[in-house]
Parts: structure tokens; C-alpha cells; sequence
């Protein structure tokens, strides 16, 4: 049984799908953190984001289990995605001179791995920045926390990071939702342009509210003129 | 019948083209550049390339090495790439069907070998495609007892497999998808194969012995991991579609899972 599984995760093929699945469980938590964040939005005074973190923090141990999964969800995509691109490069010692595509492939998918590290180093900077350094889900303090927040994405320098790596975000999401698909198999004619578009739209709504954020941020300073 | 017929008695076309030679798989590579001139538009690119080695020949220099067989667009010989494109800038279309009316005059053109580690190159153009053919061996056939041929239409199949397999089975096995592919994956081709016959009731007792076979070949041969880029289809002469890469995942997902071990196969058959 376990060499079964073991065969399939060493063959290409197996080694993208979980590529996929990684990938596609990602976007669930994208989404979800991004529902979170919006409630930054609610209120001036923080208390709406103040209560989601108190709520996220009343957990507990579940949390923690959360965080770990999370944690092995990266560094799963992140390890097969380096994997696959030291592979790419040996299947193709010398290249061409001017490789000229016919149409097949976007900005998107041929830099999958560029927008990737990106989106890892911030993610490092962000998880070390808002998680660890500040211990915010620790000590949800309604004061403080959306304050934090907001003090960290009015800064020319952490609303250029931020927004930066939404971008390469946007890019990758373009291509990962359709790509995914068609891993797993899933494809149509009749599903085709449907798929396509909810790829497109998933990256376009995603990662533009993400990048509204230090762009809101940066011109409010927190104050929403709508609440 | 043609836009070419515009350039006769004009003297045809005058090129430059930088072509790759390489003694042996081992001596380093260059380009070398040769002028042509007066090369008929109604020439394919193949006879552009023998009126180039006659001159050569005549001048007592190396011709260039170039694989070739039917000319007609079926046996996937032929393959190089032309700027930068496996097979030349025309969609759908292999080397030996490339007209030179799809040049001009002054045209500079780049011609390279298909490059992938699993294609090891032989001479000048010519690389090594025997990888595919090993994949072939592990699971591109069916087995059948021989003896007389059955009735016709004894064994149905639906109109649309039917047809999503000769579709799958136009593939000339040519390597442009590696060539073109910047990953040098191979999974049109492993895919093309596996739903040509996995498709048709013929191929179907072996489905999913021959996916796991033909997939572990692939593997063995070095080509590149699928990154879902699509350049494969669009460089493809036979226009296979991606969606035979969608086929081969799911079958390859399904018989990893519901394959039994060999050594069970067959019994109390
Ligand atoms: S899939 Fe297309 S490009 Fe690839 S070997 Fe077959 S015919 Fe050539
Ligand atoms: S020479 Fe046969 S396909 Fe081109």
C-alpha cells in the first residue's frame, strides 16, 4: 500500500498533483484571511478586526494545529514547486537562442517560479512581521491591533512590499486555479472558458482587495470616511 | 494557386540562414552562417535546406544533417527549430510542409536542433528521439491473439471516443511539444498515445497497466515536469489538444490507485 502511494508521489505526475492540491488548499486559506482582513474596513476604532483575532485566538490548541497545517501546506508547495523547476532546468542543458512561443503560454505560466519566490520571501517577512514579532493573535487588544495594522501599511516601504507581492500574487493565482484543474484532470470543452474565467476573476478580486489594502491604508491612515 | 506565384521570374527569394552544426554529440556546437539565393517560394523548407547541401557538397564542404522521410506531413521525421519555433512559424505544420513563400527576401532565418537532455543530439539538426520510442515499447500497442481478423463493427465504439482517439492518434510522434515545451516535458506525446488507445475498446484491458508503464518511462528518460503551459499544443503540427494531458493525469491518478500488482493479473482468467 505505502509503496503504491510512494510510486505515485515519486512520478511526475504524482508530484503535481499534490502541487495542485497544495495549491488549491492555499487559495481556500487566501480567501478565508482575506475575509478576516476585511474587517478592518467595519469600523475606525478597530473593534471589529479586534473581535475576528479575539475569536481566532479563542481556538486555542486548534490554532496551533491550524498553523501547522498551514505551515506544511507552504513548505510542501514551495519544496515541489524548487523541485520541479532544478528538474525543468536539467531537461534542458542548452538552450535556444531566441525561444519564440506560438501562443501557448502567458506571463503567467512561465513565471510561475519568479512570482512564487516572491510571494514566499514575503510571506516570511509577513508571518515574522505580524505573527511572531508582535504576537497579535496572542494578546488581541482592540486598542492596538488595527492600529498596528494600519501603522505598518502607511508606510511608504511596508505598503510597497505589500503591495508588490499582491501583484506577483495576482500573476500567480492567474494561472494556478486553471492549472490546477487540469492536474487533477478536470477538463472540458464545456468547462473550458468557465474555468478560465473564474481562474481570472479569483486572481483579479483576491489579489486586487489584498492590494487595496496599503493603498486604503496609506491615503485614510484608518480613518474610513464610510464608517 | 498560391501568393508564391507573385515572386517567379523575380529571381526568389535571398536568405541568410544561421544554421547549427555539431560534428558529434560531444563537440561543441556553433552556428554558421550561409547566404542562398534565388530560393523558390513553392520550396519547402526541406528542399530549401537540399538546395543548400548541394551547394555545400558541390564546394566539397560537410552538408548539413538533417532527419527527413515521407515530406508529407506524416511520419514526424523531420523537426528543427526555425527562429525559435519548433517546426517554423506556420500553426499546424511540420517542417517538410513549411512552404518558403512564408519568407521574404532578406529574411535572416535561425535554425537549431530540438533541445532537450532526453533528445540527445547525434549531428548538426539531428537528435536522438529513440526516448520516445521506448515509451512506445512499455505500453503503445494492444495485445491481441492473432488468427483470422474479426467481423467489422463486432466490437462497438461510441462515434465520440472514436473520434477523440484518431484525433489523439494524428500524433507523428515528431518531439516538437518537447521541443517547444520550456519545461522539455513530454506529456502531449505520452498523453496523445495513452488516449488513442485508451479511448477505444480495443485498448481498454490494458489502460491502466499501460499508463503506469509508459508514465515510468517518461520519468526514466529525463524529459521535464508539465507546467501546464500549453506551448506543446500550439507547436504541435497535429494540433493535439491539452485535454489529452487532462486524460493521461486522471488516468494515471485512477490506475495508481486500482492497478493490482502484476503478479495477481490474470488469475482464474
Ligand atoms: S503530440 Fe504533436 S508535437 Fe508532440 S510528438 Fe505528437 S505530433 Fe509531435
Ligand atoms: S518528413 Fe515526415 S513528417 Fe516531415
Amino acid at each position: 500500500m505505502t509503496s503504491r502511494l510512494q510510486t505515485f508521489l515519486r512520478s511526475s505526475i504524482g508530484k503535481k498533483l499534490l502541487m495542485a492540491l497544495t495549491g488549491l488548499s492555499l487559495i481556500g486559506f487566501l480567501v478565508v484571511h482575506l475575509a478576516g482582513n476585511l474587517t478592518l474596513f467595519v469600523d475606525s476604532d478597530g473593534s471589529a478586526m479586534a473581535a475576528y483575532a479575539q475569536k481566532l485566538a479563542d481556538l486555542g490548541p486548534l490554532l496551533w494545529i491550524a498553523e501547522a497545517g498551514l505551515l506544511l501546506l507552504f513548505v510542501v508547495h514551495i519544496g515541489l514547486g524548487m523541485r520541479a523547476a532544478m528538474e525543468n532546468r536539467d531537461a534542458r542543458p542548452s538552450r535556444y537562442k531566441d525561444a519564440a512561443p506560438k501562443g501557448g503560454r502567458s506571463a503567467a505560466s512561465v513565471t510561475m517560479i519568479a512570482t512564487g519566490v516572491v510571494i514566499g520571501i514575503f510571506v516570511v517577512i509577513h508571518v515574522i512581521d505580524f505573527r511572531l514579532m508582535k504576537g497579535l493573535l496572542a494578546h488581541p487588544d482592540p486598542a492596538t491591533l488595527a492600529k498596528v495594522v494600519v501603522a505598518r501599511l502607511s508606510t511608504p516601504l511596508g505598503a510597497s512590499i505589500y503591495f508588490i507581492a499582491m501583484i506577483a500574487l495576482g500573476v500567480h493565482l492567474w494561472h494556478a486555479f486553471q492549472s490546477a484543474l487540469q492536474t487533477l484532470g478536470l477538463r472540458h470543452p464545456a468547462y473550458d472558458a468557465c474555468i478560465r474565467k473564474t481562474g481570472a476573476g479569483l486572481a483579479v478580486v483576491v489579489a486586487g482587495l489584498f492590494a487595496a489594502f496599503p493603498v486604503l491604508c496609506l491615503i485614510y491612515k484608518g480613518n474610513w470616511p464610510w464608517s | 494557386m498560391s501568393a508564391g506565384h507573385d515572386d517567379h521570374g523575380t529571381g526568389g527569394l535571398d536568405l541568410t540562414l544561421h544554421i547549427w552544426r555539431q560534428e558529434s554529440s560531444e563537440a561543441e556546437g556553433r552556428f554558421e552562417t550561409y547566404p542562398l539565393h534565388g530560393v523558390s517560394p513553392d520550396m519547402s523548407f526541406l528542399e530549401m535546406l537540399d538546395v543548400l547541401n548541394e551547394q555545400l557538397t558541390l564546394e566539397g564542404r560537410d552538408p548539413v544533417a538533417f532527419d527527413h522521410d515521407c515530406r508529407e506531413g506524416i511520419c514526424g521525421s523531420c523537426g528543427m527549430m526555425i527562429n525559435g519555433q519548433a517546426h517554423g512559424p506556420e500553426r499546424e505544420t511540420a517542417t517538410c510542409q513549411l512552404h518558403m513563400r512564408r519568407f521574404k527576401s532578406g529574411d535572416t532565418i535561425f535554425i537549431e536542433p530540438f533541445r532537450a537532455r532526453a533528445f540527445p543530439l547525434l549531428k548538426d539538426l539531428v537528435v536522438d528521439r529513440s526516448a520516445f520510442d521506448r515509451i512506445i515499447a512499455k505500453g503503445g500497442f494492444i495485445s491481441v491473439n492473432t488468427g483470422s481478423a474479426r467481423d467489422a463493427n463486432s466490437l462497438p465504439a461510441a462515434k465520440q471516443d472514436a473520434d477523440l482517439s484518431m484525433d489523439a492518434a494524428a500524433c507523428i510522434g515528431c518531439g516538437a511539444c518537447v521541443a517547444a515545451c520550456p519545461n522539455a516535458a513530454a506529456m502531449l506525446f505520452v498523453g496523445a498515445k495513452v488516449s488513442h488507445l485508451g479511448l477505444l475498446p480495443q485498448g481498454k484491458p490494458e489502460r491502466s497497466r499501460r499508463v503506469l508503464a509508459m508514465v515510468a518511462q517518461m520519468d526514466a528518460e529525463g524529459f521535464g515536469n508539465c507546467g501546464n503551459i500549453y506551448e506543446c499544443e500550439a507547436a504541435c503540427p497535429k494540433a493535439i489538444s491539452v485535454e489529452n494531458i487532462a486524460r493521461l493525469n486522471r488516468d494515471y491518478l485512477l490506475a495508481s490507485a486500482t492497478e493490482r500488482p502484476s503478479s495477481a493479473q490474470g488469475e482464474g482468467a
